[in-house]
């Protein structure tokens, strides 16, 4: 172990232009999958949702997303490498795939704790479905929302350098390429990288979630 | 037919078709429950309410008031019996078109504002059947149903505060954007769930004198669920008393307007039972 440190320093400050690249690839990997399953997310959760929707169709919504919830994003990445070959586009499918059956969850729940003396004020004025949920339960949610998506871009970020590691595109897959060529040097530059990054992206969402209310 | 009667008779018909038409709620034999097993909360043989009218409801916790008030506004369907209210009879499980719920303004006891949308928001989307469901998703509105909401919360007094967050008024300011919401939906019937009960009572009278205030300017029907018998006397032309889910006191059947029966609030004393030949 210490051998294996002792060998990432000093790291080698060459691979900055790759690992720049291929670090822009793997957020941009991230955020794609995550703007992808929010906008898949959102219709499900109003079908998933217990004050929305009627139980039949409530119900078979929460088992799919539970469905989708179960499968390893790393078995979805494989999975889409498999049928539309290397690179960031399979990641993008894997982390969307994968993030809606929690976001999808996640938004059905807020949609849920929507307090229902409002939505009945609306129907009362003769608001229809369509109205209470633009007026009623979005004005209601909308921080709830953005919260849960924005938890979801931190965690489609640190899965989508897993991705890398199965041929789905960004940074993942230059630490594979560096660790089996035992260049660690190089590992190190992607590493502190990767660290920069995860905890600003961390606390620019935290700072953001702040400000919702 | 000689032409004199005929006249007559047709006066008779207009006499009459008038009369119905200035019937706001019209309630007949219904009666409901909220499950099968359980016992009925409400049973009313017969109550007409004018076009126009100023009436509290008084009762007792769990007496039906508030049940009243649901079958009015078309949020719970009745078991058996007729139901009209402003001309339109409801049958069980029948549906309420948007016009119609648009007709009939609730107020409700914990004003059910949305607490992050500001006061102007709330009180516009009391518009929202004037509008096109479709327009709604870009939250467009009318410079009518603008204007409408403008005037609403001038009425209440809260010209003041049209920017600021729901959530962020006291209790008497949320009753008040209650009421403007309500004045925006311009309805013909306003139902108010004890409008005061959240309220300490320095703002109870504030608020009921607002909303007498109100349903007097725009010639609209009131129903009030009230606590306060006193309350009540002062500021309403008619009484109707519940117990039990039954109509036990009715001030337009009985001599006395201020003689309100002790009965129907003393659980120990049997309530007094109305004939059954009034209107």
């Amino acid at each position: 172990m210490a051998d294996f440190i002792g060998r990432m320093f000093p790291p080698n400050t060459a691979v900055a232009k790759t690992v720049l690249a291929s670090t822009l690839e793997t957020l941009q990997i991230a955020f794609a999958g995550t703007v992808i399953s929010a906008l898949v997310s959102f219709p499900l959760g109003l079908l998933g949702a217990e004050n929305l929707s009627p139980s039949w169709v409530h119900q078979p919504v929460k088992w799919f997303l539970s469905m989708l919830r179960a499968i390893p994003v790393i078995l979805l990445a494989l999975m889409f490498v498999s049928t539309v070959g290397l690179g960031p586009f399979p990641g993008v499918l894997a982390l969307a795939v994968h993030s809606t059956g929690m976001l999808g969850k996640f938004y059905a729940e807020a949609f849920e704790n929507a307090s229902s003396g409002p939505l009945e004020a609306l129907e009362s004025s003769g608001a229809n479905w369509i109205q209470k949920v633009r007026f009623g339960v979005l004005t209601q949610v909308a921080p709830d929302l953005a919260r849960d998506t924005l938890f979801r871009f931190e965690l489609n970020l640190r899965e989508s350098l897993v991705l890398g590691l199965v041929g789905a595109g960004g940074i993942g897959f230059y630490i594979q390429l560096y660790i089996r060529s035992f260049q660690y040097d190089k590992v190190a530059t992607l590493t502190i990288v990767l660290l920069v990054i995860v905890v600003l992206v961390e606390q620019l969402s935290v700072a953001i979630r702040k400000r919702l209310r | 037919m000689k032409l004199s009667s005929h006249i007559e008779n047709e006066i008779n018909l207009r006499d009459i078709g008038k009369a119905q038409a200035e019937i706001a709620v019209s309630i007949r034999d219904v009666k409901f429950r909220y499950t099968k097993q359980s016992p009925y909360v409400l049973n009313i043989e017969n109550l007409r309410i004018q076009k126009g009218e100023k009436v509290a409801v008084i009762g007792p916790s769990g007496a039906g008031k508030t049940t009243l008030m649901r079958l009015i506004n078309g949020v719970i369907e009745h078991e058996s019996g007729e139901v009209k209210i402003l001309g339109e009879t409801f049958d069980n499980g029948s549906t309420k078109s948007r016009d119609f719920r648009r007709r009939i303004g609730f107020i409700y006891q914990d004003f059910n504002l949305i607490g992050r949308a500001s006061v102007f928001e709330n009180v516009l989307w009391g518009r929202v059947a004037y509008i096109n469901p479709l327009f709604s998703l870009v939250g467009w509105f009318s410079i009518r149903d603008k204007q409408a909401a403008l005037s609403a919360i001038d009425e209440v007094n809260l010209i003041g505060h049209m920017n600021q967050r729901a959530d962020t008024l006291s209790g008497g300011q949320m009753q008040r954007v209650a009421i403007a919401r309500v004045l925006a939906q311009e309805p013909e019937i306003i139902l108010a769930d004890e409008p005061v009960s959240n309220l300490d009572p320095a703002l109870t009278d504030d608020i009921l004198n607002l909303l007498v205030e109100v349903s007097e300017n725009h010639k609209v029907t009131l129903l009030m669920n009230l606590h306060q018998t006193d309350l009540a006397q002062r500021l309403a032309e008619r009484i109707i008393g519940l117990r039990g889910g039954e109509i036990v006191y009715d001030s337009s059947q009985e001599r006395l307007f201020n003689h309100v029966p002790k009965s129907l609030f003393d659980p120990e004393v049997p309530p007094l039972k109305m004939s059954k030949n009034r209107n």
